[in-house]
């Protein structure tokens, strides 16, 4: 068991170094932060200065020793845009962004578990077909383009909602739902077939011929253990959803960490585009180490394959 | 009928038990108060003018906010505001400024020459080292006076101070000293019309009335500026009355604007002229070497129909590349669209059939006007091939003279017209791929000419040698449009020349 941690650990931690490295050189890819920080035609002095200002004249290799340091420390450096720290940017975003995905995944929960299990327990029948094409739609519809029909609806067309910003629960309705019904398809998806797969088990047709009411047999034995993998993508998704909700932010100026991801690109903000990937990476992957272990705690094949 | 009556009653009262109705109606603006849809989000480092970048936005902050000793302000670029009056000595190497009586600080304090002095040298941002090389020393003789001495004369000095940049914005010493530098932008105070409420990062900055502004009472009570980045959402937040400004609305929402009644599309016209630059001029095996042929390429434009199209014809032809706001403007001829004559230039040029004219690069946010632009080109029968490129890498390859054949450019650079002479036009500039002796000869005489007038006229004589010589194609200058919502009486727009923002703030009204 041991052996396995470390070897995990060992991974994780490899995979965040890659993460690290190709984060940094990719935000160093799409060009000199000072063409956008600075007018066309800004001086020659104004344009070294602010280069040596964020230390962009310093080799590569020291400028990615700088980075990984500030990482280790918990600093991140200076937003080039704000000027003012990037980790107190990042957890003054963070509650917002806590606050929408929480909504937001309570609502995809609601949305997604009872049409995935209808839709299971009426496979090729009505709800099965308007599951399908609520979750082809929440999928392939564009976030910008539902959140834009929201506001044209809800706040200019029947004025009961803001159109954007934050700090009442009125505000928060339209991107909690953009941003849920993406993942309301695919935890409605995955419900679906984990019930279908619990639903021809030997243990629900045993059930079914001890005369259970069907509702017991689904909502007590098929359900709970169908929920298992639901829940486990959920919480990998939630992860997701505080990191990368950019269009949602974008579109409704809710002031969390997608936009300030956003924010960071437009302006070649290259701490922040780095703290909050990296941040959020690090969560991804300190949230896959724990069910990795947990799965090896639980299940003892897969530490002893290992 | 009934049943859809029936489910708005209800929802309604379901959303009325939550207070969802009720805090999206508070949200509409009260009395007293003019809400700003903001379209870039606001940055603790505008608070401070020492700060100040070489770009145009912080200055929306800092004409509420602060106030300097002079700032551009309507009919005048560089009118005494904390200064009561300046003067340059007659040799040019100082320059007094007398501190306004009774101008006051947030706090109550009274600006002093002590608090001049103290932001000119804590100045850090755009164009500092310049401004302290060229500047021997501060002295503040007594409270109101202030003397700035040059090492050696410099007629920009005032361009550079008012305007340029934000050296001349003024901060309370004692008031920083003592919050230090993080506390003074959690918590700024400065000597302009508003002060400081609060900054909700990414959200809303809201700023009150300071009734003992020296130029005179703001009218409107409360300023919020709201940060919605996105256009379509500052548009619908502007029809709904959430906002009753909306910065930023282009093209076809722009149209919608401009449909929708009770509300005004207001334009501003920013220093930011565009032009096609004959980067291969200087190169006698290229077409373009021939004047003709950068004249027929003039000619063969409708700007004023790209301008339409594009800005609904808010973007002015001015036909130069300098601002037209700018100190030392000359007004060239008008435009004209005259595409036979343009064909007939070719043909005279040895290209009656056409040529194929090589590429034409743009910062490709730009592309669309490079697009109108190359349509009208390959009318007159100079085929170019557009080159649109990422905006860094456009302006990295300009500067670094790797682009050739057409280079559409911009620049918003602060300034005056000897600044966008010595970056755009004269040998050693930033954006120059070649030089005409005449015109450096020239350049070089004004920057020791203290005489206001003869340097006035040499600028002129340079700018009209410019147009002459045809190094430039001007297409506009660039507008910025934005809607304004019924309640709004004076909006601030267009008041201060060159300013992309509602200034000054207290000249804002509510109609009554």
């Amino acid at each position: 068991m041991k052996q396995y941690i470390t070897r995990r650990v060992g991974y994780s931690l490899l995979s965040l170094f890659l993460l690290s490295l190709t984060i940094f050189l990719f935000v160093r890819v799409t060009g000199d932060p000072t063409t956008l920080l600075l007018e066309p035609g800004a001086s020659e002095e104004d344009i070294v200065n602010m280069r040596h200002q964020f230390g962009l004249d310093q080799p590569l290799w020291v400028q990615y020793g700088l980075f990984v340091k500030s990482f280790l420390t918990g600093d991140f450096g200076n937003s080039f845009y704000y000027r003012s720290p990037v980790v107190d940017l990042y957890f003054e975003r963070l509650p917002n962004s806590l606050l929408l995905a929480s909504v937001a995944m309570v609502l995809s929960l609601l949305i997604g578990i009872p049409s995935g299990v209808l839709a299971a327990v009426r496979v090729g029948g009505f709800w099965d077909s308007a599951g399908k094409v609520f979750t082809l739609l929440g999928l392939s519809l564009p976030s910008f383009f539902i959140g834009l029909v929201l506001i044209l609806f809800f706040t200019v067309y029947l004025g009961w909602l803001p159109s954007s910003g934050a700090g009442t629960a009125a505000h928060l309705i339209m991107p909690a739902f953009t941003l849920g019904w993406y993942f309301a398809a695919a935890h409605m998806r995955l419900t679906r077939s984990s019930m279908l797969e619990v639903l021809g088990s030997e243990y629900v047709k045993l059930a079914r011929l001890k005369g259970l009411p069907e509702a017991m047999v689904i909502g007590k034995h098929a359900f709970k253990n169908a929920l298992i993998p639901v829940i486990t993508l959920a919480g990998i998704n939630l992860v997701v959803m505080i990191n990368v909700a950019v269009v949602v932010e974008t579109v409704f100026a809710w002031p969390g960490i997608g936009r300030l991801l956003y924010e960071g690109i437009s302006f070649r903000d290259f701490p922040v585009v780095q703290a909050v990937v990296v941040i959020g990476g690090s969560m991804i992957i300190v949230v896959n180490l724990l069910v990795d272990i947990l799965y090896a705690l639980i299940d003892p094949r897969i530490r002893l394959e290992s | 009928m009934a049943q859809n009556t029936e489910l708005t009653r209800r929802s309604l009262m379901a959303l009325s038990a939550l207070g969802i109705v009720a805090s999206a109606r508070n949200a509409v603006a009260a009395d007293g108060q003019l809400t700003w849809g903001v379209h870039v989000s606001l940055a603790p480092t505008w608070f401070d003018p020492a700060e100040t970048p070489g770009i145009i936005t912080p200055f929306m902050l800092m004409y509420a906010l602060h106030d300097a000793m002079v700032k551009p302000m309507p009919g005048n670029g560089a009118e005494p505001c904390l200064a009561e009056k300046f003067k340059a000595a007659a040799d040019g190497l100082s320059y007094e400024f007398t501190v306004r009586a009774g101008a006051k600080f947030h706090n109550g304090d009274p600006v002093t020459a002590e608090d001049v002095k103290f932001s000119f040298e804590r100045y850090r941002g755009t164009s500092a080292q310049m401004m302290k090389e060229r500047v021997a020393k501060v002295e503040a003789p007594d409270d109101r006076t202030v003397r700035f001495v040059l090492k050696e004369p410099w007629p920009d000095f005032i361009t550079f101070y008012s305007s340029a940049t934000g050296a001349g914005w003024i901060v309370p010493k004692k008031y920083v000293e003592k919050v230090g530098e993080d506390g003074f932008k959690k918590a700024p105070i400065g000597a302009g019309p508003y002060r400081f409420v609060s900054f909700t990062p990414g959200v809303s900055l809201v700023l009150e009335a300071f009734d003992d502004y020296w130029r005179k009472k703001p009218t409107v009570k409360r300023l919020l500026l709201k940060v919605i980045p996105e256009e379509a959402t500052r548009l619908a937040a502007l029809k709904r009355g959430e906002v009753d400004i909306a910065y930023s609305i282009r093209g076809e929402l722009a149209e919608e604007l401009r449909a929708t009644p009770g509300l005004t599309l207001k334009s501003v016209v920013l220093q930011a002229p565009f032009w096609i630059y004959f980067a291969d001029q200087w190169d006698e095996k290229s077409p373009w070497h021939d004047q003709r042929v950068r004249e027929a390429t003039r000619y063969a434009i409708d700007y004023k129909a790209i301008s339409d199209a594009l800005t609904l014809g808010f973007s002015p032809i001015t036909n130069s590349m300098i601002p037209n706001g700018f100190e030392f403007y000359w007004q060239p001829p008008p435009a004209t669209y005259n595409p036979e004559k343009a064909k007939k230039l070719l043909a005279e040029a040895g290209h009656g059939k056409g040529f194929d004219a090589g590429d034409y690069y743009c910062d490709s946010s730009y592309a669309n006007v490079a697009e109108a632009v190359i349509n009208y080109l390959q009318e007159a029968g100079i085929r170019v091939k557009l080159r649109p490129l990422e905006r860094a890498a456009f302006y990295s390859g300009y500067s670094q003279k790797k682009l050739k054949n057409l280079i559409q450019g911009a620049s918003g650079a602060f300034g005056n017209a000897a600044t966008r002479l010595a970056a755009f036009v004269v040998k050693d500039g930033a954006y120059c791929y070649g030089n005409y002796p005449d015109i450096d000869e020239l350049y070089a005489k004004q920057e020791s000419e203290l005489d206001v007038a003869k340097r006035t006229e040499i600028l002129h004589r340079i700018q009209q040698m410019v147009h002459e010589k045809s190094m430039y194609a001007p297409i506009w200058q660039l507008a910025f449009l934005n809607g304004v919502g019924k309640r709004v009486g004076e909006s601030g727009f267009g008041l201060v020349k060159g300013n992309a923002y509602s200034a000054p703030y207290e000249d804002v009204t509510i109609k009554k």
